[in-house]
């Protein structure tokens, strides 16, 4: 008999929602084994669900209740015979209480080992590991600093301006910059509240705040053998709010420098060998205007952005990420066999309003799409959506790959021109502005771009005329039977 | 036939279809207008082509794009703007169409009048061709019912706010 660790086929259980639930139940089904998806009943036409083999159904209405319900996912798993658990990004992703239980009931966890998600989920202890293994770290405090006292001491050491921020923060909350001390001994006490109140951990950090900084990343991939392979590196310096919204691989900051790029794989590499990584993960950095960087945190996690660095290197990361976890082979020989061809840039398409960046909920009544070649859209868009404030407002994932930077560009305009969503606003208007912005053509823009060069400024909201006359003249003709 | 958009703001944007022109079994032309506090704002032609089951717009007869599919929507999304649209009638409009009395909203002339007394129509049903600044409007039905009487003939030329049909709702 063929028992169930010895099968070579598995039953992968889902535990996550559009556009990434589809994207890893394809790769599921590629690989031969079972892709388990769950609904709950706030979005009972998920679309996800049409590339799933079998359906479960999360009771329950709030997120606690249902994605994050760590024990009824572990009941879950019991009854449906699940063998693995891919938690893609967000929600249970990088919780260690999940993935352990996981491993203690047998159940395998399409992720990192729990050690690895502990040490780099706490941005103190991590920052620490990554300085002891030589990997260069942003000059501050050493661990939480208590005092405002003590605060101002490391400040004048390593020099202003200077960002307060949580132990535990993360997505722009629970930071402020200081530019010297009046502003330290004003924030100081605020932040701490703010932390407190919302990551339950009033403890703060005092680092060196880089001016006009880039933010890069590597993409790391590792088996459970202690293979560790990096696949270049993604820049995601456009952000809003500090969430991403256009990511490129390669940098263009990094540009032809070739021996910048060796240098910042390499560190992320030695960093995810002595963690003993096993699985895709991304080692987070930001540069300065000089090309130094500094290491900002590692995501134990597949990323949203993740397809660029699939474009440009032919890699399937989801489909790795689940052989290694099963301790199959990755079957990548050596780092020097993984090559880079062309330039990817994907759009994140949120169902927020263009000028506001401010998400903006309702219901998807048409969508169309019309794309030139070297377009990848990882999407959960279909007729009848409803984007609720309970979810995050990101329906889909443009991808744009050309050979050269300017042919991805131009590949993305045409796509954005293609993409039709009808019903809700999108920030479809805001990313056709950012694509024929100099600063963004030059590839020259920092983490300021969205706050220097104000592209949702720029977007055009007078009325479309002629794109309204023929919607109606479309309904019209329809009528009359033409 | 008119068209309402209407803004959060309560902003009103009026879309009239005022010609229709069809060039052949497969290509019709339509000329809309966009009335905003009593003015023209816009005016301009769009083709529409029927090709294997699908259509296809354009304003040049140059470049063409797929009109989506989409049933008649309730909203229509302009850049940051979400327009309530209303096709024919708008809602609490001074004795508009919706509560069974068809009141004319221009000075006009029928063209053609569509129903009898005794008819039983449906809501969204077109039941007079008002001729008005030059275009001709349909009159739609905003209630499902049997038509109780009809107070003008083809070719009668009216003023504004004359009832021109009274339409029964029937009981759901």
């Amino acid at each position: 008999m063929i028992t169930k660790s010895e099968s070579l086929h598995k039953r992968i259980l889902i535990i996550n929602r559009g556009e990434i639930a589809a994207r890893i139940a394809k790769a599921c089904r590629e690989l031969g084994h079972t892709a388990v998806g769950v609904w709950t009943d706030n979005e009972v036409q998920a679309k996800h669900l049409e590339v799933c083999d079998e359906w479960v159904r999360l009771p329950g209405s709030t997120n606690q209740e249902t994605y994050l319900n760590i024990p009824n996912i572990l009941e879950v798993c019991k009854k449906y015979q699940i063998d693995g658990v891919h938690p893609g990004y967000g929600f249970l992703s990088e919780n260690t209480e999940f993935s352990q239980a996981l491993v203690d009931n047998g159940i395998t966890w399409i992720g990192p080992h729990p050690e690895a998600v502990r040490v780099m989920g706490d941005k103190a202890v991590s920052k620490e590991f990554a300085k002891k293994v030589g990997m260069p770290v942003v000059p501050g405090s050493t661990g939480p600093v208590p005092t405002i006292a003590e605060a101002i001491k490391i400040a004048n050491e390593i020099k202003y301006p200077i960002l307060l921020k949580a132990v535990a923060g993360g997505g722009g909350r629970g930071m402020r910059i200081c530019h010297n001390e009046e502003d330290v001994r004003n924030n100081f006490e605020p932040v701490q509240r703010e932390a407190a109140s919302a990551f339950k951990n009033p403890d703060l950090l005092v680092e060196k705040f880089i001016v006009n900084p880039h933010h890069i990343e590597v993409q790391i991939l590792a088996d459970k053998k202690g293979n560790v392979f990096h696949f270049f590196e993604r820049e995601c310096s456009i952000q809003r709010r500090h969430q991403k919204i256009v990511e490129e691989a390669p940098s263009p900051f990094i540009g032809e420098d070739e021996d910048l790029r060796q240098r910042v794989c390499n560190s992320a590499v030695n960093l995810a060998k002595a963690i003993k990584y096993d699985s895709a993960g991304t080692v987070e950095l930001i540069m300065g205007e000089n090309k130094e960087f500094y290491f900002l945190e590692m995501n134990t996690r597949i990323q949203v952005e993740h397809p660029i660095t699939e474009e440009i290197t032919g890699i399937d990361l989801i489909v790795c990420m689940i052989q290694s976890a099963f301790g199959e082979d990755l079957g990548i020989p050596s780092q020097e066999w993984i090559k880079r061809t062309g330039h990817a840039i994907e759009c994140r398409i949120c169902a927020e309003d263009p000028i506001t960046m401010l998400p903006a909920p309702g219901i998807v009544t048409g969508c169309e799409t019309n794309f030139p070649q070297g377009i990848r859209f990882d999407n959960c868009l279909y007729k009848g959506l409803v984007v609720t404030p309970d979810f995050d407002p990101m329906v889909g994932k443009l991808v744009a790959k050309g050979i050269l930077r300017e042919v991805a560009i131009r590949k993305m305009r045409a796509a954005l021109d293609g993409l039709l969503v009808e019903g809700l606003k999108t920030n479809i208007p805001l990313h056709k502005v950012i694509m024929k912005n100099e600063v963004f053509l030059h590839g020259k823009y920092s983490t300021n771009f969205i706050a220097t060069e104000k592209p949702q400024d720029q977007v055009d909201t007078s009325m479309d005329y002629s794109a309204l006359y023929k919607k109606i003249a479309g309904i019209e003709a329809r009528r009359m039977g033409l | 036939m008119r068209n309402y958009l209407i803004d959060s703001e309560k902003n009103e944007y009026i879309v009239d279809l005022s010609k229709t022109r069809t060039h052949s079994a497969e290509m019709v032309e339509f000329e809309f207008r966009t009335i905003k506090d009593n003015l023209e704002i816009h005016k301009e032609n769009v083709f529409i082509r029927k090709l294997a089951d699908q259509y296809f717009a354009s304003t040049d007869g140059v470049r063409w794009n797929k009109v989506a599919r989409q049933d008649s929507p309730s909203i229509m999304l302009n850049v940051d703007k979400v327009y309530k649209f209303y096709q024919g009638y708008k809602p609490s409009s001074a004795g508009g169409a919706d509560e069974g009395g068809l009141f004319t909203q221009m000075p006009g002339k029928i063209v053609k009048i569509m129903a009898a007394v005794g008819d039983h129509v449906t809501k969204g049903q077109t039941l007079i061709i008002l001729e008005a600044m030059k275009m001709e409007n349909e009159i739609k039905c905003g209630t499902s019912g049997i038509v109780k009487a009809i107070h003008v003939k083809a070719g009668d030329a009216l003023e504004n706010g004359i009832l021109m049909m009274e339409v029964e709702a029937e009981a759901e």
